[in-house]
């Protein structure tokens, strides 16, 4: 029998599995000859990363050695590269000779794609791709001293970041993406991973733009990030990403588009043709990770045999090959409409899970630290089941599918004894259930039997459950509120330990505080964006996906859509220079409604949206700022005239206004905050129903808070009397920064004064250090915050676009 | 200039047939009665010691089984003479000389002590050792026990790890055990180039939980020669809530690498472990050590087991093995 001539070019993963499922199906028709440019022949390139870390050895990872080639009388031409394809004349030829074929499979896999940076060639920058790479890693993890810089925090360059720390290389990841693994894995999971990460010593730069390699004598030294940021290395690994490598197919004339094209049946637009692996391009979709190859090479095999099969792109999994880091992802985890989450966290153990549902199927899903249902996860994505009937226990897993009548409830009565409950201090299931029965009948008790739920508190509500498992109806849940379903912790809670476990993002409370769903919600995400800027100044920035509609427009929304635009008036004084530039702006836009405010100031209603970055840059070329009369921070400082001009002033109140807000402005606070300063106890400025409301006396100051005069009515009471307008401002700072450390969001000062009582403020308030301290703060705070929201929006102006719908309000 | 990655296909970092190994005997304590008895050993032919172990029991604090447990840590003893060792004359009649005791916590509750035994001479290379925290927040070598590999030795008590660096660091970072294939070169410490020089390759380390802070990390060292095992085994069960647990790493002198991976994610064709059944089994579901001798359930040609059940507070997550 006349065996025909295969020729393979590339002796990667896809075509090695092709030669098996060939030879398993034809042992004796084929004679193979097999290119491949790297002098060996197939070996298992994801397990690379292991071998780098020393947790593998490559002995250990070749798939087919010499053996195997002998065995299926394969004619190896390794180290040669093939420098043409005649399709005419069906031939291939390689820097040794050419040769025939019937069929030609090309499996030229991808090629490492190099950001182009100046230095990109200097000595010491490389790819991360084959075993080259992989020796020179070690090589360079093996000199004393010695730092690496990995560009990519995706799957490779992370995996290649572990390893050299592993080899003993100071390690730093630079990602472009604001979370790593941003393809495979959302921001919670990418918190969890970059803190797994840190915790072993690498450092993590996110939203980090590389600008440029420095190099000394040829050999890289540096690199320079867009925030001019210097990261010393001696070695800096590039994993951005691959393409295929399709010169050889395009040169030979095949079509190629990403990369070469190839039908269902792999085979390219030459019917002697195959290609499968990282080049090709099927259905406009490209590959780089294993499965689809393996099932590209089954469907060319039979192909080649004259078998009926078709490729079809199935749903992929993902996992990072680094000891200790345990995540899978799968499916789809994107938003969408119609979307539906159910999101679970341990954060004594570090774990978070997502499962994206979709018209009762189980579309995505995102694991960090417990991956152990993966496997059956991933099996529903792939089988697309209904999972309507188990959808209240699903997160739970296979271990918990108790039929319809299923409840969590039952999940946790059905927690072997020795489960894990509080993490913190190493309490199970068992201890508690036993101090349950021994007596314990409330959280409080169990709590100071077996010290469960009694340090960070988190597993309040499993506790709880314990408790309702265990008691059954004589179990009354306490009733502290939650600040939403989001959670199980108080305002007050999530605000302790914000500041106790110094969480410093939104993705660090939602995981270390056990948000059950992925992202907060109307409700709590203001709250945790406030509480969290609030503590954490310069490690925290505003997110305005997290404000309200207002305040993310910095304009008031009117019920037309419009917008009112109110300047500041510094104490409510103008002068007619500003006065001149809001007429112009006003006639400018066709402004409807001028109006004067209660606030002295002048409110331009009816603006429209697309005209407010112009109008802002209008206001702001005379000095106008905005008054954030839209914020949950300060609003207005009104005054009297005071001793300038008034006879019965007292002191220089509309002095003092000016300055309260010239230190106070663009500050956020939990509510909106409204001030006033009158000069004599006639009380002009009615300074007895604001919030901070200063009555200046013949003797100095008297400094009251807590007023009220809107749903509730309610006079201001004395926090302190003062001599000095100096004294009066420091006070007055203080309670601010008290108030934005400590206040419930959304509570008013009168209501939160209500709660922690006006002697606890008071007393606060009475040390000269702690006065001094809140200022200090709240200076450090205004170092981020005191500056014109549209003066920057003003910048944009010529890029400025309105939403589709302005009244959408998401962050509601 | 270190040495690359060799090409060879076969497995160059796994130590060569021996008949000598690192380890003579080794013992599984448990507690009963509030004593510490005898239930699994390994004695390697030592039929004397094995009859002195089993006719004794160690008290909280007592003897080398009950130091580890009243002290909650690994315990490293070398010279048996005048110390609080109890079977020193037992010992010196098999030519025992060294021991390690390995603690088995579930959270706060002692499920067992591990102890292994080692004789003394000129020939056997190898090493266990236990590293701990120091001040700086860097890993020590609290205690280590090396054979004849005393500059090893030496080198090991001047190194210090952070976290996620070499084996140590990195078991401590990971709170995962770790096979290392070859520990002797591409490394950035001064430890690699002394492990290279003393034929050792493989490492197999743990963390070792116990009802305090302080972490312990467990390491075993094994060199060509005298190799601690021909065949080592990490087992993943954290999936143990359906009574099963996965090969996630593995090699062995004979068959060559043990682990699968389909490069998924799933790991749909690794080697499970199901509790009761085999060697392994019988660890995952008793959650004890197990010192095996002979007997069915065993890896062809091979002829004693140890497996050690590492757990995370009150939760078993893996099981090293090792076999000869």
């Amino acid at each position: 029998m006349t065996r025909k001539k295969l020729v393979v070019i590339g002796a990667g993963m896809a075509s090695g599995r092709a030669l098996e499922h060939l030879f398993d199906a034809d042992p004796d028709g084929w004679d193979v000859t097999l290119f491949n440019a790297e002098p060996r022949g197939n070996y298992n390139r994801i397990m690379l990363s292991p071998v780098l870390s020393g947790e593998k050895s490559y002995g250990e990872i070749v798939i087919h050695d010499d053996d195997w080639y002998a065995d299926h009388r394969v004619t190896c031409r390794f180290g040669e590269r093939v420098l043409a394809v005649d399709r005419a004349a069906r031939t291939v030829t390689g820097e040794t000779g050419t040769v025939a074929y019937d069929k030609l499979l090309i499996a030229t896999g991808s090629n490492p794609f190099m950001i182009p940076l100046p230095g990109h060639d200097l000595d010491g920058v490389i790819a991360y791709r084959d075993l080259e790479d992989t020796n020179r890693m070690i090589d360079a993890a093996a000199t004393p001293g010695a730092r690496a810089v990995v560009i990519g925090g995706g799957l490779l360059g992370l995996e290649a970041a572990a390893g050299l720390r592993l080899r003993g290389m100071e390690v730093t990841v630079v990602h472009l993406m604001g979370h790593l693994m941003d393809r495979q894995l959302d921001e919670a999971a990418g918190y969890l991973l970059r803190k797994d990460l840190e915790g072993r010593g690498i450092d993590v730069r996110v939203s980090a733009n590389s600008k440029e390699i420095l190099g000394e004598n040829g050999k890289v030294k540096a690199l320079v990030l867009e925030d001019g940021t210097e990261l010393p290395c001696d070695l800096l690994v590039m994993a951005v990403g691959i393409r295929p490598n399709t010169a050889l197919a395009a040169e030979a004339g095949l079509a190629v588009g990403r990369g070469i094209h190839v039908d269902d049946q792999m085979i390219t637009s030459d019917e002697h043709i195959l290609s499968v692996g990282e080049c090709i391009e099927h259905d406009g979709a490209v590959f780089g990770l294993v499965a689809p190859l393996y099932d590209q090479a089954k469907v060319a095999a039979a192909t080649l045999t004259g078998t009926e099969a078709a490729f079809k792109p199935r749903e992929l999994s993902t996992k990072l090959k680094v000891t200790g880091c345990d995540l899978f992802s799968a499916g789809d985890f994107a938003e969408g409409d119609g979307r539906e989450d159910i999101v679970y966290r341990d954060p004594a153990r570090g774990v978070y899970k997502r499962l994206v549902i979709e018209a009762d199927r189980l579309i995505g899903a995102v694991m960090y630290g417990d991956t152990a249902d993966s496997n059956w996860f991933f099996g529903l994505i792939q089988s697309g089941e209904d999972i309507s009937a188990m959808r209240e226990t699903l997160i739970f897993g296979p271990a918990y599918q108790g039929g319809p009548d299923a409840d969590p409830l039952s999940a946790v009565a059905a927690l072997p004894r020795d489960a894990e409950i509080c993490g913190c201090n190493g309490i199970c299931k068992g201890t508690i259930t036993d101090a349950i029965a021994g007596g314990a009948t409330d959280l409080g008790a169990v709590r100071a039997q077996t010290k469960a739920s009694a340090s960070c508190g988190t597993c309040t509500g499993l506790v709880e459950q314990l408790l309702q498992v265990t008691l059954g109806d004589d179990f009354e849940a306490p009733t502290a509120q939650p600040i939403c379903a989001c959670c199980d912790l108080s305002h007050e809670d999530v605000r302790r330990l914000i500041k106790g476990r110094e969480l410093k993002s939104q993705e660090a409370v939602w995981q270390e505080l056990g948000w059950k769903t992925r992202n907060g919600c109307h409700v709590c995400r203001p709250a945790v964006n406030f509480y969290l800027l609030a503590d954490w100044p310069l490690e925290y920035r505003d997110d305005p996906q997290s404000r309200f509609v207002n305040e993310r427009k910095h304009a008031n929304i009117q019920k037309d859509g419009t917008f009112s635009v109110v300047p500041r008036m510094w104490g409510g004084i103008t002068s007619a220079a500003e006065l001149r530039a809001i007429a112009d702006a006003a006639e400018k836009y066709n402004v409807p409604t001028v109006k004067v405010t209660g606030g002295q100031r002048i409110d331009l209603l009816g603006v429209r949206g697309e005209d407010l970055p112009a109008i802002w840059d209008d206001l702001g070329k005379a000095g106008l700022v905005s008054g954030h009369a839209y914020s949950k921070g300060l609003r207005t400082v009104k005054t009297c005239v005071g001793t300038d001009h008034c006879r019965f002033g007292t002191q220089d109140s509309t002095g003092l206004g000016i300055k309260l807000e010239q230190i106070l402005w663009g500050s956020w606070t939990p509510h909106k905050v409204k001030l006033a300063v009158s000069g004599c106890p006639r009380n002009c400025a009615e300074a007895t129903c604001k919030d901070v409301g200063i009555v200046c006396v013949d003797s100095g100051y008297q400094v009251g808070i807590g007023g009220a005069a809107g749903m509730d009515v309610k006079e201001t009471e004395r926090l302190v009397d003062v001599a000095t307008e100096a004294e009066a401002i420091e006070w007055t700072t203080a309670f601010i920064q008290l108030y934005r450390e400590n206040a419930k969001y959304l509570d008013r000062p009168y209501k939160w004064i209500a709660k922690v009582g006006l002697d606890w403020v008071k007393e606060t308030l009475a040390s000269a250090d702690e006065r001094a301290r809140l200022v200090e703060a709240f200076e450090l705070s205004q170092s981020i915050y005191r500056k014109d929201p549209w003066a920057e929006h003003a910048k944009q102006a010529e890029r400025y676009q309105p939403l589709a719908d302005l009244t959408l309000e998401a962050a509601e | 200039m270190t040495a690359p990655v060799k090409e060879s296909p076969a497995m160059d970092a796994i130590p060569e047939t021996t008949s000598d190994t690192f380890i003579q005997v080794c013992e599984v304590w448990v507690p009963e009665n509030d004593r510490l008895v005898l239930a699994d050993g390994n004695y390697n032919g030592l039929a004397a010691f094995e009859e002195t172990s089993r006719k004794t029991s160690f008290a909280k604090g007592e003897g080398l089984p009950g130091k580890a447990w009243d002290e909650a840590r690994p315990v490293v003893l070398k010279g048996f003479d005048g110390s609080y060792f109890r079977r020193i004359e037992a010992a010196k009649e098999a030519g025992l000389t060294s021991a390690v005791a390995v603690p088995v916590f579930a959270g706060a509750t002692l499920r067992a002590v591990l102890v292994v035994l080692c004789g003394d001479d000129d020939t056997r290379i190898g090493a266990i050792e236990v590293w701990t925290e120091d001040r700086s927040g860097m890993l020590m070598l609290d205690d280590g026990y090396y054979g004849a590999a005393e500059e090893f030795a030496f080198v090991s008590q001047h190194t210090h790890f952070p976290k996620g660096q070499g084996l140590p660091g990195g078991v401590w970072a990971a709170q995962a055990p770790i096979l290392m294939r070859d520990l002797g070169s591409g490394y950035r410490f001064i430890r690699a180039s002394a492990a290279g020089k003393a034929g050792l390759t493989t490492g197999l380390g743990l963390p070792v939980s116990t009802p305090t802070l302080q972490p312990y990390v467990l390491t075993l060292l094994s060199a060509r020669g005298t190799p601690i095992a021909r065949r080592f085994e990490i087992w993943d069960a954290r999936a143990a809530r359906d009574g099963r647990a996965i090969l996630s790493d593995g090699i062995c002198e004979r068959e060559g690498p043990l682990w699968r991976d389909d490069g998924d994610g799933t790991r749909g064709e690794a080697p499970t472990a199901v509790a009761w059944k085999g060697m392994v089994g019988q660890v995952l579901g008793s959650g004890l050590p197990v010192a095996a001798q002979g007997g069915s359930g065993l890896p062809a040609d091979y002829t004693s087991f140890v497996g050690l059940p590492v757990y995370r507070g009150e939760t078993l997550t893996h099981i090293v093995a090792w076999y000869n």
